[in-house]
């Protein structure tokens, strides 16, 4: 009851504030003449579900006459483990959505393949005008989701915006110590040094930490120097490609010449010593107890620690900067947002209606629908200021963070839509902004690896020998940079141990079905 | 013959339970507990010989025999996470059993009950705090640069030793901060055993001017061995499990050389690269292993000293 109480005076408010084009839209968004029900798994951040009190949801029900009833427990605390008991029971709801980790994408391919979902692409074609144009629009989005067999079984949520990570460093210490922004590998050498030996924090003691880091994928990224690359997307020692060729950036040659640099990096103190095991919670401490000097992180999170230290720290400015020079000249940005995020939703074969299934998936991606799943709800989240929406000083200004606020109300959760990076840029420090402008200046990202889906021979393959393969290659970084094996004399080894564990196989598969996949383009 | 027998055994067996049943209710939550948990999810060890896919299910799942077998032989992170098992396990062995007893001993001599109470429960505390505290306690005294352990061997002119990311100082750190959690907590079993020893059989050693040197070690020691024998025999069968909990928070990529274990490349593998198949049949290897370890030092007990668990 107190559910259709606020969805009744959710939709009064919209239907006040949208008023001159609600006698239009009404005709094209509705899907359904009677209301219809659909089940829904959705299980998203370990601690989230789908829910009919969302006033987005509440919008959109009354939109479209598709009501969602979510059928995920909350009483489980992992979406991984929502989302395998689901499949496990067999027992599908009709459509199945959220997040789970790193792999649903190809759960969802693989059990589509299996018969639990079906392929979406006839449905589209016919039905979906929206997505249709996405999908011209983003042919690389179509082929990073399809199938080995070239269908598609669910709708990504496909985040906007570039750029995720880049180059910071403590320009107050930079001019303290009289230093320009380096620009070249040596140039970076010098200023590292520099901030370990000429007490740059003014304390008397040498306790600077010239280069720390956050994440694993940071720890080694200055190999960037030598051109070698950390990985070919997000995720931490991904495949890349090269020129049209799928490899492991930690078999390259520059690879070599990279990380024996940062081993004697590492050993001559310019390095964080704990890189390894301070683990997440180092940026807070070195920033905050004046120690560190260079990062490589996040635009927006590592640029508010300009004013949460601005009255501890006197002068504290830490500023985004261009990725140095490599040795050969080039420059580029090694980290980039993912394109396509291994979440969304997809419908199940049990599912009786998967036309109005598909209208409503389509409806998120028309100009309502992103606006309603970026933005929230008129008059709640956000205001129209010249045809665009803006959010109200009360969500900008709140202790809670944005995204955080845009959850309780049903937007940004991870179903299937395409995000609008301008609701981040609204609430991103300036200090970012201003790093991510010189970034798309630079225009120096290199090529994200989006992924393939294997089929069952190449999976066999791939899962017979990559995952002791990365495991190798993971501890070998590590033990090469602590120092406790040289590069020079082991790299030979390395390579040979990598070829004995099957690397020239798994590339060899991944080639194979990159070439089926992307081979299009 | 055999239904004779039979018919028989299940007569005897409904006058035991009519005469005793308090004693079989009381038994029966662990007996249910076993069936629930141990006996019935045994039915699931068959997807190790299977390419398990959990939509299909276990029974809709393809047999491929031992193809996953061959598979974990072929693996030589697998062979090394086996070896690194027995040699954790039996430094364990080595190092961590005599400890409790050692110190149950110790306890059982101290005279003032006080400093007694006290000691023993200072020893058993570290038993009650999470591993995860536990491995933030450690990571944090071994730190290179804030922990204690390098600041103290900084007073002795020693260059702080980055232990967690060594792969010789896993062991070590692992084994030592093992002891230290549970050592006291496993006395309580010797403890108790030694309170069961008569206390005629001092006053007549005392009588005869025994040392206590010699009380421990004629006395007390042979009257506890029949415990020390059995928890040496469980101790034995869990020669290859070691907790991965605890391992998982304290290893690094760099120390996988002698940290990775069976149980956490079960949990890579697993869990994380969700092959439940292959992991399955890493598990079950493990099993097996444990049954043949356990049956043995069982058969030696028996020969050797007449004590066994069966």
């Amino acid at each position: 009851m107190k559910a259709i109480l606020k969805g009744v005076s959710a939709l009064a408010l919209t239907a006040a504030l949208v008023a001159p084009l609600a006698v239009s839209a009404q005709e094209t968004t509705r899907i359904v003449d009677e209301p219809l029900e659909l089940t829904m798994h959705f299980h998203f951040r370990d601690k989230y579900v789908y829910t009919q009190d969302w006033p987005v949801e509440q919008v959109v029900a009354e939109k479209t006459g598709i009501h969602i009833r979510n059928t995920a427990s909350l009483a489980t605390t992992s979406s991984r483990d929502a989302f395998n008991l689901l499949i496990a029971s067999g027992n599908l709801p009709d459509i199945v959505g959220g997040d789970a980790g790193p792999t649903l994408k190809d759960d969802f391919i693989r059990y589509g393949l299996e018969g639990a979902f079906i392929p979406l692409d006839d449905l589209i074609e016919e039905h979906a005008p929206n997505l249709k144009a996405f999908f011209d629009s983003r042919p690389e989005v179509r082929q990073a989701i399809s199938g080995p067999d070239g269908h598609i079984y669910f709708i990504p949520y496909v985040p906007d915006g570039k750029f995720s990570r880049g180059w910071f460093i403590r320009y107050d210490w930079l001019e303290k110590l009289g230093l320009e922004v380096p620009e070249t590998p040596e140039e970076v050498y010098d200023v590292l040094v520099a901030f370990r030996d000429q007490d740059p924090n003014g304390n008397g003691i040498k306790d600077e930490v010239p280069y720390f880091a956050r994440d694993e994928v940071d720890a080694v990224r200055l190999i960037n120097l030598w051109d070698a690359r950390v990985s070919g997307s997000e995720r931490y020692g991904d495949f890349a490609i090269y020129d049209g060729k799928v490899r492991h950036p930690w078999a390259e040659e520059n690879y070599k010449v990279g990380i024996g640099h940062v081993a004697d990096w590492y050993a001559e103190g310019l390095i964080d010593k704990e890189v390894f095991t301070r683990g997440s919670r180092s940026r807070e401490y070195l920033l905050g107890n004046n120690l560190g000097g260079m990062i490589h992180d996040w635009f927006a999170s590592t640029a508010t620690y300009n004013t949460a230290l601005a009255d501890e720290i006197e002068g504290f400015s830490l500023r985004p900067m261009l990725p140095p020079r490599t040795v050969s000249g080039d420059r580029f940005e090694d980290a980039r947002r993912q394109q396509v995020q291994p979440a969304g939703w997809a419908i199940s074969v049990t599912n009786e209606h998967p036309v109005e299934t598909i209208k409503y998936f389509d409806f998120w991606f028309s100009p309502e629908g992103r606006i309603l799943s970026n933005f929230g709800v008129e008059g709640l989240t956000y205001e129209m200021v010249d045809g665009k929406p803006q959010f109200t000083e009360e969500v900008l200004t709140s202790d809670t963070p944005v995204n955080a606020q845009l959850w309780e109300v049903g937007a940004q959760v991870p179903r299937g839509f395409w995000q609008d990076y301008e609701y981040e840029r609204q609430w991103t420090n300036e200090i970012a902004l201003e790093g991510i402008e010189m970034y798309e200046e630079c225009d120096c990202l290199r090529e994200e690896f989006l992924g393939v889906a294997l089929n069952a021979e190449e999976k066999e393959i791939y899962d017979r020998y990559w995952p002791s393969i990365l495991t190798y290659m993971t501890e070998m970084q590590q033990t090469w940079v602590l120092g406790a094996e040289d590069v020079d004399t082991g790299w030979d080894a390395y390579v040979e141990r990598l070829n004995s564990m099957g690397y020239d196989r798994v590339i060899a598969v991944m080639q194979a079905a990159y070439d089926r996949q992307y081979g299009a383009q | 013959m055999m239904q004779v027998r039979l018919s028989h055994y299940m007569r005897t067996l409904g006058e035991d339970l009519r005469r005793d049943w308090q004693l079989y209710l009381l038994v029966a939550p662990m007996i249910i507990w076993f069936l629930v948990f141990l006996y019935k999810p045994m039915h699931g060890l068959q997807i190790a010989f299977k390419d398990f896919s959990i939509f299909r299910g276990i029974e809709a799942s393809p047999w491929v025999g031992l193809a996953h077998f061959q598979e974990l032989f072929a693996n030589e992170l697998f062979i090394r996470s086996f070896w690194n098992t027995i040699t954790i396990s039996f430094l364990g062995l080595v190092f961590a059993f005599p400890v409790p007893i050692i110190l149950a001993l110790m306890f059982n001599e101290v005279q003032n009950a006080l400093a007694r109470r006290w000691a023993q429960t200072i020893v058993y505390l570290p038993h009650f705090i999470s591993v995860v505290i536990v491995a933030g306690i450690v990571i944090n005294f071994l730190s290179p640069s804030t922990g204690i352990v390098n600041t103290a061997l900084g007073w002795f002119g020693i260059a702080p030793i980055y232990f967690l990311t060594q792969p010789e100082w896993f062991r070590p750190v692992f084994i030592g901060s093992s002891i230290w959690k549970e050592a006291g907590f496993e006395s309580i079993v010797y403890l108790a055993a030694i309170a069961g020893v008569s206390p005629t059989l001092y006053e007549s050693a005392r009588v005869d001017g025994a040392s206590r040197w010699q009380m421990v070690w004629r006395i007390t020691l042979p009257c506890i061995l029949p415990t020390i024998i059995i928890m040496l025999i469980i101790r034995i069968g869990n020669l290859v499990e070691v907790g991965f909990e605890y391992i998982i928070l304290l290893y690094r990529p760099s120390t996988y050389q002698t940290a990775d274990v069976v149980s956490t490349f079960i949990y890579r593998t697993g869990l994380q690269g969700t092959q439940y198949d292959l992991a399955t049949a890493a598990g079950l290897f493990n099993a097996v292993i444990a049954f043949v370890l356990v049956y043995t030092a069982n058969r030696i007990s028996r020969k050797v000293s007449s004590t066994s668990l069966w």
